[in-house]
């Protein structure tokens, strides 16, 4: 009987590769995404660093994140002009830059956006890095213009009130404003020499991205609407910078598929010898 | 196919019990789908170790499949035993190919809905008495407080909640209030998302900490206005 009992071995063996393929298969199949993500395409130069109307924009998918009115801690709001922001991003090995795009009708002074980036190893929330009270939180990037300084502010934070400007300023930002529309591009270098304040973006990984918007509209009585902790935010959502595309994946499932041919031939040999 | 006639049977029998009946057993809950395949699994393995214990049924049970890899006599399946020849390696390939490739998505931070609560906020029963005033009472706090959130109607779908990823919870839904004791909840208002373990992803959470605002009672009054309005009851001790 050997020669049938080292054939049902075969046989099992590839029955439960079978199955195991199918349980891999089926399982990163049930994850549902949570998560939207913006991506960064690679270019080599000509990267649009202080123009949010530079044509290399317009082949540029964007992602489209919805924001909130802040409204969980002190001092809230209720309701916020911004509704929702389109994000761009390209990068040419050394630079990255951001395109945020969000309507607004009017162009005030004290127009506000922010991209936030978690740093470091440690995850950080993404209200200011606030402290997490059963997991150590690390610290927040925080890449901040303004409309009325015309360029971006680099900061960190980390939990209430701790938003500081950064000793070293890494961060380029500019704004155009035309039919009710921001167009604010923000630029760094990929890497700086400060990893343990700046986030430090890797290409091929993801990490973890926020947005702020403050519409610096004023009301009847000529005070600021939005401002300080009273602007529009999102949640966490992911970025990546694209590794360039990587084929070898398609060798593997050729080799998988002679190896499961060759498989079978084998096996149907064997069968037919023992018949 | 007569040979396989009962197992396939039996598969199939096994899979009903599992999905549809174990789960309306007094005490039990739904299976994941990953759970129910591990009982499949182990059914599989039964029926092949039972079928091959003796050669008589061995011959039997494999007789059948082996002649179909073969082509022996098998008239008209000649064009079906071809298809899974062929597909079969293509399928493995496919496979081989969607675990290798680096994935385009991002990473799925599976996060845990319920993680458990600490110790001391186990067990706490709601000290505020369940009188017309009380709930209306926390009526009004949650719709100051809760509701830009999660929603006027309780279904998280307040004004302020579509930004937020993971979004408010809605109160309406089963699976939420219903299911949890007063108790946990008490936790999760008062601690906030800054408060729930590593496996509840706290660095996502929109969920404020109410405590640093909020005094207990008013917590438990909210609580308690919050299932009124919801229509539902909380999950209560057994």
């Amino acid at each position: 009987m050997k020669p049938a009992g080292q054939m049902m071995k075969q046989v099992l063996r590839g029955g439960s590769a079978v199955i195991a393929s199918l349980i891999i298969g089926g399982a990163s199949l049930t994850f549902a995404q949570e998560s939207v993500a913006v991506r960064a395409a690679l270019v080599t130069g000509g990267l649009p660093l202080d123009d949010p109307n530079a044509a290399a924009w317009s082949s540029v998918s964007p992602a489209s994140f919805p924001m909130s009115p802040q409204v969980h801690w002190p001092n809230r709001i209720q309701e916020v002009t911004v509704k929702d922001v389109a994000v761009r991003a390209l990068y040419d090995g050394k630079q990255v830059v951001f395109l945020l795009e969000y309507a607004d009708p009017t162009q005030d002074p004290d127009d506000g956006a922010a991209l936030e980036f978690m740093v470091g190893d440690k995850k950080a929330h993404f209200a200011h890095g606030q402290p997490m009270l059963q997991v150590e939180g690390g610290p927040v990037n925080i890449w901040f213009w303004k409309n009325k300084t015309g360029k971006a502010v680099d900061m960190s934070a980390k939990g209430f009130g701790t938003l500081k400007p950064q000793a070293h300023q890494d961060v380029n930002a500019k704004g155009a404003y035309s039919n009710g529309t921001w167009k604010v591009v923000f630029s760094r270098n990929l890497s700086t020499d400060h990893p343990e304040e700046d986030v430090q973006i890797t290409p091929g990984q993801f990490i973890s991205i926020a947005f702020a918007v403050w519409d610096g509209r004023k009301d009847a009585a000529g005070e600021l609407v939005e401002k300080g902790s009273q602007k529009a935010v999102s949640s966490w959502w992911y970025f990546r910078a694209d590794a360039p595309p990587d084929y070898s994946s398609y060798m593997y499932a050729a080799v998988a598929v002679a190896l499961a041919w060759g498989f079978q031939f084998v096996l149907i040999r064997k069968l037919k010898k023992g018949q | 196919m007569g040979a396989l006639g009962k197992p396939i049977i039996l598969m199939v029998t096994m899979y009903l019990f599992l999905k549809f009946v174990l789960p309306n057993i007094p005490g039990s809950a739904p299976l994941p789908s990953s759970l129910i395949f591990l009982y499949l699994l182990l059914t599989v393995s039964g029926i092949v170790i039972y079928e091959t214990l003796s050669g008589e049924t061995k011959d039997a049970f494999w007789g059948p499949m082996q002649g179909f890899l073969t082509g022996e006599k098998i008239g008209g399946l000649q064009a079906l035993r071809y298809g899974v020849l062929i597909l079969f390696p293509l399928l493995v390939g496919w496979q081989t190919y969607g675990s290798t490739a680096t994935s385009d998505l991002p990473p799925t931070e599976g996060r845990t809905i319920h993680p458990a609560p600490p110790g001391e906020y186990t067990g706490l029963s709601n000290p505020v008495p369940k009188t017309p005033d009380n709930i209306m009472q926390g009526k009004g706090f949650y719709a100051a407080f809760c509701s830009p959130c999660h929603g006027g109607n309780f279904d998280g779908k307040g004004p302020a909640a579509r930004g937020f990823n993971p979004p408010p919870a809605n109160f309406a839904d089963p699976t939420t209030i219903a299911m949890l004791q007063e108790s946990y909840l008490f936790w999760r208002i008062k601690k906030g998302g800054v408060g729930l373990p590593i496996e509840g992803a706290p660095w996502r959470s929109a969920m404020p900490r109410w405590e640093v605002e909020l005094p207990d009672e008013w917590i438990w009054k909210i609580i308690m206005g919050e299932y009124d309005g919801a229509h539902q009851s909380p999950r209560t001790w057994e």
